[in-house]
């Protein structure tokens, strides 16, 4: 009894010395891995085109810490008015010691997305909420996790979006209109803008499609005509207008 | 009990106070280096309060163990150290979860398996102090 007595010792020491070593090591390796700058990001490339927004973060992980690292993703949440607008999850690969690993953080919301969740972001500039929580794993044991919220000011792509200057002409049976807004987007917009006629009882009287490629922070305007059956027209009715697909005005028009 | 044999019963306890208090002093330097060590760079300060309590009850225990030498209620007090040790590692830790929140940033430590293997270990120190005290018994002479 004596001699498991005094195994039980040694094994309880031993395991003391390890439990106590092992958060004093993984300080050090995590010091030595920050001092180094071992951990980089580059400068996000932002871009929307045929109604997708996409955002993209290129970053590297240069393992200099005496342990592995793994369990390594991140996490990254855009919201307004505690409303999340789109969640973007990543796992990255293992690294082991002495490895370095590229790879980049990619977020993407359809426009169809966005205005589903919130049609303001199109049409008005607001400050969004990011939320963006990076986590790893040390030696496989202990686990670090970082969430960091911040302010985006978000300019609208469409911003001050209008129809203006709506007139038929009986002669030529031209509908005509103008279509204004100002890009206030980091990015450029481009894809198709289609607008589409109603009647006032919701007849579908017709349509026009135009390709656009606004630059960033440039105002924009376009003049729309549409031939339209005399027969079909009404004084006043309903327009609708699209982005890649996706309905980003609903106006009613009246002729003057 | 001759009065001979009461002062040398005095002295003997005397001398083993003197030695848990030795004992309780040296482990009390350490606990307050940690403090220090904690303090001056204020890592997680808000679990401070739950290092005192844990600095304060190993003390109480390296005392009392030391104090009750040669008793059986020296192998009763291993065991309450690794019970106490289990409960409060879990509850204070937060079952091996600790968060730390700074205006707008928030940071969280989470070391599950080390806390397994602590609990581990304070379950291999009930295990030896049943079996010193089992040990202790059998050899203690009958009245």
């Amino acid at each position: 009894m004596r001699q498991t007595i005094r195994a039980l010792g040694w094994i309880i020491a031993i395991l003391w010395i390890c439990t106590l070593l092992l958060p004093i090591t993984v300080a050090f390796s995590l010091i030595k891995l920050f001092e180094s700058k071992a951990v980089g990001v580059q400068e996000p490339t932002v871009s929307f085109s045929n109604g997708n927004f996409s955002m993209s973060a290129p970053f590297h992980i240069n393992n200099t810490g005496f342990y592995d690292l793994s369990d390594i993703g991140i996490s990254i949440q855009i919201g307004r008015k505690n409303k999340t607008i789109s969640t973007s999850s990543r796992l990255l690969p293992n690294v082991p010691a002495g490895t370095m690993v590229n790879s980049s953080c990619d977020i993407s919301v359809s426009l169809e997305e966005m205005v589903s969740k919130d049609r303001e972001l199109l049409i008005n500039d607001t400050d969004l909420n990011v939320s963006v929580s990076p986590r790893f794993r040390v030696a496989y044991i202990i686990a670090f996790g970082f969430s960091m919220s911040f302010a985006v000011q978000w300019g609208a792509p469409f911003y001050n979006l209008t129809i203006s200057d709506v007139a038929y002409d009986n002669v030529s049976q031209k509908f005509s209109m103008w279509v204004s807004f100002d890009n206030h987007a980091v990015y450029p917009v481009n894809g198709s803008l289609l607008v589409m006629l109603y009647n006032d009882i919701g007849e579908h009287i017709g349509s026009a499609t135009q390709d656009v490629n606004v630059p960033s922070e440039t105002p924009f305007q376009t003049f729309f005509e549409l031939t339209i059956d005399r027969l079909k027209m009404t004084r006043n009715g309903v327009v609708r207008l699209y982005f890649g697909g996706t309905q980003i005005l609903e106006k009613e028009w009246e002729l003057s | 009990m001759s009065e001979i044999e009461e002062e040398k019963t005095f002295r003997k306890l005397i001398k083993r106070i003197a030695k848990a208090t030795l004992a309780t002093a040296i482990v009390g330097a350490f606990w307050l280096f940690l403090w220090i060590l904690l303090s001056v760079f204020a890592v997680f300060p808000e679990y401070l309060t739950f290092f005192a309590i844990l600095a304060w009850a190993t003390l109480f225990f390296t005392f009392a163990i030391r104090v009750s030498e040669d008793t059986i209620y020296k192998y009763c007090f291993i065991i309450a150290r690794a019970f106490f040790l289990i409960i409060y590692l879990a509850y204070a830790t937060n079952c091996g979860i600790l968060t730390l929140n700074f205006m707008d940033f928030q940071l969280t430590v989470e070391f599950v398996p080390l806390l397994a293997l602590m609990i581990a270990i304070n379950l291999l120190a009930i295990a030896r102090g049943l079996l010193q005290a089992i040990e202790f018994v059998s050899q203690s002479p009958k009245d």
